[in-house]
């Protein structure tokens, strides 16, 4: 079996003694990587890596941002399925992959949701606050939601994003009806989605006065990020005492996972709200001024790191995300690995420029 | 949200107000707009924006970029220096008759509006659609705006402003929030347009010309790159502050204009010598950098992303090779043995390039369509000659390292004065 087999069939996902295992699967992923995308061996060879035999730790990688991800399209080899990033700022990343990782990523989600108990075999209600699959939308967010209604077998599925002839629109009084209607019934509910969504969600029922006493079990599993949220400045305290307040619905029935298109990791936050770093992948915290990596808590930009696509090279790649990775060896739910806070994001990259954009035509002038 | 005749509308209703522009404009083109009613409405909005009435549409900007913008503004928009930007632009607008000669007829001469103004504006500068516009005001023109879709609804409001200092204002002026990629909203837009000012990216501009109409007047506004051009440093009396300077433009203007220095050539052929400028360089650019770096990290990280992004891009377009880069905090020097003229990776980090002055001319011919700024740090008596090779071939604006993106009060912009390219002069004989 191959490094990335053997990281991906770890019985822990938590294991902390595998960093050898994990730098090799690395070093095996980057010597595909380079003799198969010429754009990324530039790169490389640009940064002064150029082989395997000078990656000595996980950080050495060559770092790829994201941001660069949305403005070229990188390809390193087959592919099944492709999936987008969600374009927050209208550009966005094409992440391609092959049957291995998927299978990887397969293996990864199982191991973890069983970690975590979300897997359960009785049958839920599923409230997505997202989108409805559509052919037009090729977002990873969309799909990793509608895959997690498979954790739990499903009775019903309703989605509060409807596609429309004028694109998607939230559609939250559908919703409240639909909790009147699930309240008086078994099955558990299960909220899935945007964190977004939902906290209007409670807002929503807490103006209109309305409170639901959802049957037990009932979950609320968050996804696809705060990113609207950093600047309205809500905690998750309030978060939770409103799920409490309007669904019922206590704290350690509320999951979040974190994670990228361009890293597709599974994070999930343990019974303290942390996100401990699994053992498919490494967090490094760089510098915002020198993209240096810095020492356990301190705030800087977040570099991911996992060797589980080949036909993407995403093996290091660094997000619009500004974190900071603590110690997690203390933590009372067992996982001793570091866990990752994510404290906000860089600021809108629509940087206004008159300069750039001549130089690519000038690329081309002839004299 | 359109801007039509006064009135906002939804701009779902874009198609029915373009038609009825369309019956509107014979009409209004037999109308005059006298320059001296844009005025009063500037200077009112001068007036206001300096008595801070217009601090909360501000909130966005860093605070010390308001106070430069405010700065700017009470010279920019005062009443004497539109009236200097008339007659420096436009000299007289007087009409006169030509002196008979024998054998021929007399003419009377007059300046007049091109008619309907279709401005492309960019998103480059945050207060260009507006001050664009109030240029198409002054000449007399009917203006059709789109906005930069980077537009946060500071250009409407600023707009929207001078309307209601001067009611009479709002025929002239029929502001679209278009789609950049709404090429048939922005076609119809050019049908109805004698002229079309366009600012932008070359993708920008070429994709204007293919949907404007053949005869339409095209006034494009580039992208452009500026350099700054070191020669005999040791010559130099006050050497040292000249560099803090162009420290100091580097790290204010990060870069990001088109008079902004993206590369630094030394007149030398020796790798030597331009590795040893770079180290003399650096630390006064690493100075410069650290006092101008913003106290939020989530703009330190967002230049740095932009910075480390553009650098990789620079990487995947060259053949394989590493970069010699000196480094310092918050800045860099990326010294290449090419001399071609290019984008930086911007955000305080410069190329650094030899360039001895005979291959000079080589230089500026092959980015013929990107110059505009050339700074100069060299010898008080090498300085007209070398102002001159640089103009020779094809720079517009040539500056003192430190002054390259100052504004000069009666400055051209790109070798031509906007106000004569927005009117046309007519002839009718006596």
């Amino acid at each position: 079996m191959n490094y990335l087999g053997r990281l991906f069939a770890c019985k822990d996902p938590y294991d902390c003694k595998k960093d050898e295992l994990f730098l090799n699967a690395c070093k095996e992923n980057f010597d595909h990587l380079i003799t198969h995308c010429e754009d990324y061996r530039k790169i490389c060879v640009g940064l002064g890596v150029h082989s395997s035999a000078d990656i000595h730790k996980p950080e050495d990688i060559p770092v790829i941002p994201t941001m660069l991800m949305k403005q070229h399209d990188f390809r390193s080899g087959r592919y099944v399925v492709m999936a987008t990033s969600s374009g927050t700022s209208g550009r966005m990343s094409h992440i391609r992959f092959e049957p291995a990782a998927l299978k990887a990523a397969l293996r990864m989600s199982v191991k973890v949701t069983r970690y975590h108990k979300i897997m359960s075999a009785t049958p839920c209600r599923y409230i997505v606050m997202g989108y409805k699959p559509h052919r037009s939308n090729k977002t990873a967010v969309t799909k990793t939601a509608y895959l997690t209604t498979f954790l739990a077998p499903a009775i019903s599925r309703k989605f509060i994003l409807k596609h429309t002839p004028e694109g998607y629109k939230p559609d939250f009084d559908s919703i409240v009806k639909a909790l009147g209607k699930y309240e008086k019934g078994k099955a558990p509910v299960r909220f899935m989605g945007f964190p977004s969504y939902t906290f209007f969600l409670f807002r929503i029922l807490e103006e209109r006065g309305l409170s639901f006493k959802l049957p037990k079990d009932s979950m609320i599993l968050l996804g696809g990020g705060w990113k609207q949220f950093y600047q309205e400045a809500v905690d998750k305290e309030t978060f939770y005492k409103l799920a409490k307040k309007t669904l019922n619905i206590d704290e350690e029935n509320i999951v979040e996972f974190f994670g990228a298109v361009e890293h597709p990791i599974l994070y999930t936050d343990c019974a303290c709200h942390h996100f401990h770093v699994p053992v498919y992948s490494k967090v490094v915290i760089r510098d915002a001024d020198t993209l240096e990596p810095l020492p356990m808590g301190q705030l800087g930009l977040v570099n991911l790191i996992t060797p589980i696509c080949k036909a993407t090279p995403i093996l290091s790649i660094m997000t619009d995300d500004l974190g900071i990775l603590h110690d997690g060896s203390h933590c009372p739910c067992g996982v001793k690995s570091p866990y990752l806070e994510i404290v906000g994001r860089v600021a809108p990259d629509d940087i206004k420029t008159c300069a750039a954009g001549a130089a690519d035509i000038l690329k081309g002038v002839q004299v | 949200m359109i801007l039509f005749d006064g009135k906002t509308y939804e701009s779902s209703e874009q198609n029915r107000l373009l038609s009825q522009l369309r019956k509107k404009i014979p009409a209004l083109l037999s109308k005059t707009l006298s320059p001296e009613v844009v005025i009063e409405a500037v200077e009112c909005l001068r007036e206001d924006l300096l008595a801070g009435r217009f601090d909360d549409l501000l909130t966005s900007f860093p605070k010390d970029i308001v106070e430069t913008y405010k700065g700017q503004a009470a010279t920019l928009l005062s009443k004497e220096h539109l009236h200097l930007k008339l007659d420096t632009e436009l000299g007289s607008t007087k009409e006169y008759e030509t002196e008979p000669i024998e054998g021929f007829s007399q003419i009377r001469v007059k300046k007049v509006p091109l008619g309907v103004l279709f401005h492309i504006s960019a998103g480059n500068m945050d207060f260009l659609p507006a001050y664009s516009l109030v240029e198409g005001l002054l000449t007399g023109n009917i203006n059709i705006l789109k906005l930069p879709s980077a537009d946060n609804g500071l250009s409407l409001k600023l707009i929207q402003q001078l309307i209601e200092y001067r009611p009479e204002l709002s025929e002239y002026i029929y502001v679209f929030d278009t789609a950049s990629t709404d090429i048939q909203g922005m076609q119809k837009m050019a049908q109805l347009s004698n002229a079309i000012s366009v600012w932008g990216s070359d993708m920008a501009i070429s994709a204007v010309r293919q949907l404007a109409p053949t005869g339409a007047k095209l006034i494009e506004w580039g992208q452009k790159l500026g350099f700054c051009y070191v020669s005999n440093l040791t010559e130099v009396p006050n050497a040292d502050d000249e560099l803090t300077a162009l420290a100091k433009h580097i790290a204010f203007t990060k870069q990001l204009l088109c008079s902004s220095c993206q590369v630094i050539y030394v007149d030398t052929d020796d790798m030597g010598q331009v590795r040893a400028f770079a180290e003399r360089f650096l630390p006064f650019l690493e100075k410069a950098a650290n006092e101008n770096a913003s106290d939020e990290i989530g703009i330190r990280a967002r230049d740095t992303l932009v910075a480390y992004t553009q650098s990789l891009k620079r990487i995947m377009g060259t053949e394989s090779r590493e970069d010699h880069v000196l480094r310092g905090r918050r800045c860099s020097l990326i010294l290449s043995d090419d001399s071609e003229l290019a984008l930086s990776p911007m955000m305080c980090n410069v190329l650094v390039k030899p360039l001895p002055r005979e291959r000079v001319g080589k230089m500026l011919y092959k980015g013929r369509y990107y110059l505009q700024t050339a700074g100069l740090i060299c010898p008080e008596e090498d300085r007209a000659d070398l102002a001159a090779l640089f103009v020779q071939g094809g720079v517009t604006r040539v500056t003192r390292g430190g002054n390259m993106s100052v504004y000069f009060p009666g400055e051209c912009h790109d070798g031509e004065y906007a106000l004569s390219r927005y009117m046309k002069i007519v002839n009718v004989e006596v």
